[in-house]
């Protein structure tokens, strides 16, 4: 502006004025939709094994007193989180099934939408009690760029016959996406526990840092199980 | 010699505008799709309590769009470049005191963020970038008269 500027014509200042105005009405057109997204619902459904209490993860072996508890937040598409699952999936699903764990899944979806629809459909294969088998598929077929078109709902749908899911409850609540809202509350819940990376993984409620369980940068199986034995 | 850069002085202006404007645009534009990972990289600075951390992820990528916009267009060109100016200083504060604290984070300027390997932090490269662009703020705030902006006055055209 400068001095040469303080004589500068009205007219001159109506415009800029206006495209302030336009500049910032369009935005706040934008950042209102997100806001009000961002807030998650309280009475948002949930599939039966997830607990509000556990930051709306899902829950296997629940009731289980006097073992470790493993949280592990993930995102559907993030390639660390498949060199996790193909290392201690196995022995994750194994301690389950043998109740020496109680473990909660929180599948984040900061990478954006295909995380939404394979957290989303996570869950509805979660209803089908199908939630492990359906997760290690997606792990195993994770594809090589992110958000790439390739996780569809119509992938999705076809990934649970894979592992066994028939009946139309699960396509329908692929399509319909059920569980969006519960996808939200997942993430909001994970941000207020300040999970910054993932996979991250807490065993009793103490961060297991990635770097501490990795050997030349890849996953190692018996540091992961001597820090759950550590508790 | 000094008359040509008088000349050419709308014209650096103009470049820097596009510049940093330009910058700030693609920044916020980069973000804005995914909330969740720019609350992250916010996050992963460890300097604010969580809950505004998460708010200013929110709200981040919609400022730099605002004030990329204006920059681009020429409007308020002092102010917005005092604005712009203002946050990169900020970012080379946040990416230092990160850098200085040994974290081990990206600094998620362009999307990304959050916490990475050791070997993949790249501080004083992010440093110098905000650096450079805030001696484009500085030059816009010095000398606001830019070619094809619409603050120009028609009268003062030549």
């Amino acid at each position: 502006m400068g001095k040469k500027d303080a004589g500068a014509p009205k007219k001159d200042n109506f415009t800029r004025n206006l495209v302030v105005v336009v500049v910032v009405g369009v935005i706040l057109i934008m950042l209102v939709p997100t806001l009000i997204s961002k807030q998650g619902d309280k009475t948002a459904a949930i599939p039966a094994s997830v607990s509000s209490s556990e930051g709306y993860g899902i829950v296997f072996n629940a009731d289980l007193v006097g073992k470790p508890k493993i949280e592990i937040y993930e995102d559907f598409q993030c390639p660390f989180c498949a060199q996790f699952e193909a290392m201690a999936g196995e022995y994750l699903e194994d301690l389950i099934a043998k109740k020496e764990a109680k473990v909660v899944y929180h599948p984040l979806s900061f990478i954006g939408d295909e995380s939404v629809r394979a957290a989303n459909a996570a869950a509805c294969a979660a209803d089908e009690n199908n939630f492990l088998a359906f997760h290690k598929n997606l792990y195993s077929n994770q594809p090589s760029a992110e958000n790439s078109g390739e996780w569809s709902n119509d992938y999705f749908k076809a990934a649970g016959l894979g592992v066994g899911i028939t009946g139309g409850n699960f396509a329908s609540c692929v399509d319909n996406l059920k569980y969006q809202d519960w996808v939200v509350n997942v993430a909001n819940e994970g941000g207020k526990r300040n999970v910054n990376s993932t996979p991250s993984v807490f065993v009793n409620g103490k961060l297991i840092e990635n770097e501490s369980i990795r050997t030349n940068q890849i996953f190692d199986l018996n540091k992961f199980k001597s820090a759950v034995a550590k508790g | 010699m000094r008359e040509s850069l008088i000349k050419a002085q709308p014209w650096l202006g103009l470049i820097s505008r596009l510049v940093l404007g330009g910058v700030l645009f693609i920044a916020g534009y980069l973000k804005v799709g995914t909330p969740d990972k720019s609350q992250m990289a916010v996050r992963a600075y460890e300097v604010l309590p969580i809950s505004l951390a998460n708010l200013i992820g929110l709200l981040l990528p919609y400022v730099e769009i605002g004030i990329g916009l204006l920059l681009i267009l020429g409007v308020y060109t002092r102010i917005s470049a005092a604005l712009g100016g203002a946050i990169m200083v900020v970012f080379i504060v946040a990416i230092a005191q990160a850098w200085a604290r040994g974290l081990t984070i990206d600094c998620g300027c362009f999307g990304g963020g959050g916490q990475v390997a050791a070997s993949e932090t790249k501080y004083l490269s992010e440093i110098i970038r905000d650096t450079a662009l805030v001696l484009l703020a500085l030059y816009l705030i010095r000398y606001p008269n830019t070619k094809f902006s619409i603050d120009k006055s028609p009268k003062l055209a030549k």
